[in-house]
């Protein structure tokens, strides 16, 4: 398994990264940067569907409630 | 001064170049170095100082003279409010560590909204006051620049999410490892101590695992971080897994040997309600403002200086203990209280830099009064302690002592004698009052009624 996902984050990192260095007094760790890039994409896009559904849920719940209130 | 370094800058108080904290005339200021000028403009006019201040999630601050500065570098200097004590991430139990973790995620969130980012979020900025979380590092904020990754993440990881996963998933005692790694717990190390099941858990498998891989393969190779940078969408997205990955860790204490003391004692109800007496009357007696707790076990003698008005700091040993007693504290909304993790027979040492960066124990405030009910026996039968050494340790700490002396017939001091030989023969009472005298002047003591422990109130003898 650990094999797998060296593997995996080695083409990833392949892909994405080119030049521009990052400058910052704590030392953010060339590894949890890239991470997060990576790692951002997927999570960005649960947020993403979250919100989507709990505005969903939402627009619903305010709909029930109108009618109950009629 | 606590913790005062170099030309009265706070030894701690070096890392970030944006400023430090420094001593003067006994009072603590930050001075603001030039170079976070702009950064600390858009700080305050934004609104996110005051957003987080009227919410008690950031320590207030007073601008002060200019003509305060320690050094031509200074671009202001501010007066931050005072913290009555200091603790540190490796004296908190599981609780305190999770609430000073989400503090930091709300923060960086409401930072986001402001158009800012933490560009540190060490557990040591947060402290608690009132029984409440708090940052008290107002130079932790930058600019937030569109496309960044968030520079702290891997100092959240090791700060919090690996102590706290370690914690639940393998053993409560290992926030200890902190005490050890200053900059929080290396995530090879984490990723390697946690138990196989946690890569099956998708937020650990990336946050903690795949993010000690990745430091692995990178630490030996030269990278550049590329044009392709982080949506604002995907830091929000980090930032809300790392929030539902620290709500999603819990630990409950079970039965240990002191979270359930109480229930195994060999006292009588009538003798214990006396004890509750007599410590009342000695702690008015000696009109403390701050007492100490020592081995305060679940807080009940402690809650008896805090209904008194007093700020009570309650130590104790056992991680099950400070996290059941914290939890007691936020149901009844007891502010005075501030439970904490420590080993009496091994408090906590100064670490870091020249032993210099975080305190140890003795170097903080100390305290008018210090408890020490149902200790003594331990110290001595079960750690060897000589009487004088205990009351030199106590001499250290505090200017009165209520302290409780549990004969050898006791059933508890029998118990700790019960599968070693008595090697202590000058266990006694009067040795006790003798070497205690060297440091203490017994002001008065009390037998408990229906037992054969006695209650001193002693006060040192420079007070």
């Amino acid at each position: 398994m650990k094999r797998k996902i060296r593997i995996i984050f080695m083409v990833f990192c392949g892909i994405l990264f080119s030049s521009k260095n990052v400058y910052a007094y704590l030392d953010p760790g060339s590894g949890s940067y890239i991470l997060q890039i990576l790692i951002g994409v997927l999570l960005g896009g649960a947020l993403a569907m979250k919100l989507f559904w709990s505005n969903i849920k939402l627009f619903f719940k305010n709909l029930f409630c109108r009618e109950k209130k009629q | 001064m606590k913790g005062a370094g170099i030309h009265g800058k706070v030894a701690g108080s070096f890392r970030d170049p944006s400023g430090f904290l420094f001593y003067k005339d006994g009072e603590l200021y930050r001075q603001v170095n030039a170079c976070y000028k702009e950064q600390n403009v858009h700080f305050m006019r934004s609104g996110l100082y005051s957003y987080l201040v009227d919410r008690g999630m950031l320590i207030s601050h007073k601008e002060c003279d200019i003509g305060m500065r320690q050094s031509e570098e200074a671009y202001t200097v501010i007066k931050p409010e005072l913290l009555p004590f200091i603790s540190y991430p490796y004296e908190w139990c599981f609780s305190q560590l999770k609430t000073a973790a989400l503090l930091t995620i709300k923060i960086q969130k409401a930072a986001l909204e402001f158009g800012m980012s933490l560009k540190d979020c060490s557990a040591y900025n947060i402290q608690f006051r009132n029984g409440k979380a708090i940052l008290i590092d107002t130079l932790s904020f930058e600019i937030y620049q569109k496309g960044k990754p968030w520079v702290a993440y891997r100092q959240f990881c090791q700060h919090f999410l690996a102590p706290l996963a370690l914690m639940q998933h393998r053993d409560i005692r290992l926030s200890q490892l902190l005490r050890v790694h200053i900059d929080g717990i290396p995530l090879d190390l984490a990723s390697a101590l946690l138990p196989f099941y946690t890569w099956f858990l998708p937020s650990l498998l990336f946050h903690i695992h795949i993010h000690a891989k990745s430091q692995q393969y990178f630490s030996t190779r030269s990278v550049k971080v590329g044009s392709r940078s982080m949506s604002r969408l995907a830091l929000l997205g980090l930032i809300d897994s790392l929030e539902s990955t620290t709500k999603q860790l819990k630990w409950e204490p079970g039965r240990t040997e002191w979270a359930n003391y109480y229930e195994d004692t060999n006292y009588s109800l009538s003798a214990f309600e006396n004890k509750k007496r007599i410590v009342a009357t000695f702690l008015e007696q000696a009109g403390s403002r701050c007492v100490w707790d020592i081995a305060a076990n679940v807080g009940i003698f402690s809650q008896i200086a805090a209904d008194k008005g007093m700020s009570v700091l309650s130590f104790d040993i056992d991680p099950a203990c400070v996290e059941r007693h914290y939890r007691n504290c936020l149901e009844r909304d007891e502010i005075r209280i501030l439970p904490l993790l420590l080993d009496v027979a091994n408090p906590s040492p100064g670490i870091g830099w020249q032993n210099c960066e975080r305190m140890s124990l003795f170097e903080r405030r100390q305290a008018d009064t210090a408890l020490a009910l149902a200790l003594v026996h331990h110290l001595s039968i079960s750690h060897n302690l000589p009487f004088e050494n205990i009351a030199y340790f106590f001499s250290r700490i505090c200017h009165f002592l209520i302290i409780e002396f549990v004969p050898k017939e006791d059933s508890q001091a029998q118990r700790l004698l019960r599968n070693r030989d008595d090697i202590f023969s000058d266990y006694t009472q009067l040795a006790f009052e003798r070497d205690f005298q060297k440091f203490f002047m017994i002001e008065e003591f009390r037998n408990v009624e229906d037992s054969q422990r006695v209650i001193y109130l002693m006060r040192r003898k420079d007070s």
